[in-house]
């Protein structure tokens, strides 16, 4: 791996099994160490390298397949073929919140998430206040999630995500909720981050966020790559190939 | 077993699964106003339903042990043994939020399942501890074995656990079938019933289940002061091993698709 690049993807690419009844047959198959057939692809032999510090946005429809490159970014899911290398630490930004209990306080929400994202207790006792007061809860912090706003939720989560040191930050359309003024703010910390020269991965369909903020643009057509560089020029072959 | 609690990434998450303990432990009794004094209500509510049926309707004969005491040295092992599997089995889709978003080594989420089990656990032994004290039974020094049982026990726990868990997320059946699964387990067991009333020629076949050598060691060292029976235990002690390894084998090898499916 150059030492440069923190994420590496070699003809990368990913397919599912379609519905129940072949989960079943492919199980029992399995134990044969046969292959079942019926698949569809969700990613088509994708390679790209990102180096630290690039901001990149990736784009294309729904479907198209960009989750699938942040679940494969993250690790959660492996290729069916190619390889996917990363290095450094990840936080995902993707529905924020996975791992928050609704019963429990935001307190104990914030060490059961700073545990989840790799935080000894200590490390969250220590950036705790920072937390709270960027997510803007002091005065809700012993308060059971669920009587949390959807909006003090992604300011909670966000929170944690960007207190945590990641190397990496994936970005999932997350700032489609919560206010102007916060979706603000946090545009504030990624810039941040850039200047830190951490990778952040965005995935948006908002070109004029992208086109803001990224500083490379991927552009995914139905689970090929089609475009790779520029925001602009990339930006520009999306809407004419989309239009 | 510390190389197992390597493989099990213990050290490396041992803070996440502390979290993850406490939250299932802290979230399960919110909004009940009896809070976690339910761990310690149900096993008694058990232990006064099954001795009222098995002692006073079906007159089991227990020597010279009160039936409540008899029943209750198995009836604490084995309430870990059920709650842990059913617990365990539905983790990883009731995390499935973290699983399709952060990587983690999976099986964190049956062991600390488990973990949480543990604790009620210890809270249904001191119980038990008082029961004993009450019905003045006689303790003796064969306690010590107790860790060597309860070792053996928590990785028969575990294993099954692995295996139904990751099998879950592919067949939801698992889920449903778990509560029958484990009643008849339980039946299978000599819990409300001495093994002496087990019929001769089926013996061999009762102690194919792995939970009668367990449950007999059990009582052997805390009520009849003798080592855990032989070779009935020592079967235990090889089918636990066996099926942790391959429990955890097979979780493994699945939870590369977990994502995908879940």
């Amino acid at each position: 791996m150059d030492p440069n690049n923190t994420i590496e993807f070699y003809n990368v690419s990913k397919s599912f099994k379609k519905g129940q009844k072949l989960l079943l047959k492919e199980a029992l198959l399995d134990i044969l160490n046969f292959r079942s057939q019926d698949h569809f692809n969700a990613l088509d032999g994708v390679s790209f390298s990102i180096r630290r510090g690039e901001t990149v946005g990736i784009i294309g429809k729904n479907g198209s397949g960009k989750s699938t490159i942040l679940k494969l970014i993250a690790g959660v899911m492996v290729p069916s073929k190619g390889e996917v290398r990363v290095k450094g630490k990840i936080a995902p930004l993707i529905e924020l919140g996975a791992g928050f209990h609704p019963e429990l306080s935001g307190r104990d929400n914030i060490y059961i998430n700073g545990a989840i994202l790799g935080l000894s207790r200590k490390t969250i006792d220590a950036r705790f206040d920072d937390i709270v007061s960027f997510a803007e809860l002091s005065e809700f912090i012993d308060t059971p999630l669920k009587h949390y706003s959807s909006g003090m939720y992604v300011r909670l989560g966000f929170s944690i995500a960007v207190n945590s040191g990641p190397d990496i930050l994936l970005v999932d359309e997350i700032l489609a909720v919560g206010d102007e003024r916060f979706r603000r703010k946090c545009m504030k910390k990624m810039e941040e981050f850039k200047k830190e020269k951490k990778t952040i991965i965005f995935v948006s369909h908002s070109m004029d966020a992208v086109k803001e903020f990224c500083t490379r643009v991927i552009y995914i057509k139905s689970t090929k790559k089609e475009a790779d560089g520029d925001p602009r020029q990339v930006i520009k072959t999306y809407i004419q190939n989309e239009a | 077993m510390l190389p197992f609690i390597n493989i099990l990434n213990v050290r490396k998450y041992r803070a996440l699964i502390k979290e993850l303990v406490k939250r299932e432990i802290k979230a399960k009794y919110k909004q009940s106003i009896l809070g976690y004094a339910w761990v310690i209500l149900v096993p008694l509510i058990n232990l006064v339903v099954l001795t009222v049926v098995f002692s006073f309707l079906v007159r089991i004969q227990t020597g010279n042990i009160p039936y409540p005491v008899f029943l209750f040295v198995a009836l604490v092992p084995w309430m870990f043994t059920a709650s842990s599997i059913s617990a365990a089995t539905s983790s990883l889709v009731a995390n499935q939020q973290l699983i399709t978003k952060i990587y983690l080594p999976r099986e964190i989420f049956p062991l600390s399942s488990i973990l949480a089990k543990s604790v009620d656990l210890i809270l249904s032994a001191s119980i038990l501890a008082v029961i004993l004290i009450i019905f003045k039974v006689t303790i003796f020094p064969s306690i010590l074995f107790l860790p060597v049982i309860f070792l053996f026990h928590f990785m028969l726990v575990l294993g099954v656990s692995l295996v139904l868990s990751a099998t879950n997320v592919f067949f939801r059946d698992v889920e449903n079938i778990l509560s029958v699964f484990l009643m008849v387990w339980m039946y299978m067991t000599p819990i409300i019933y001495p093994p002496e009333l087990i019929p001769a020629n089926l013996v061999s076949l009762f102690n194919l289940n792995p939970m009668t050598g367990i449950v007999n060691a059990y009582r052997n060292v805390v009520l009849y002061g003798v080592p855990p029976p032989m070779p009935s235990f020592a079967y235990s002690m090889i089918f636990s091993l066996a099926i942790f390894v391959l429990g955890f084998v097979y979780f493994r090898k699945r939870s590369r698709y977990f994502a995908d499916v879940i």
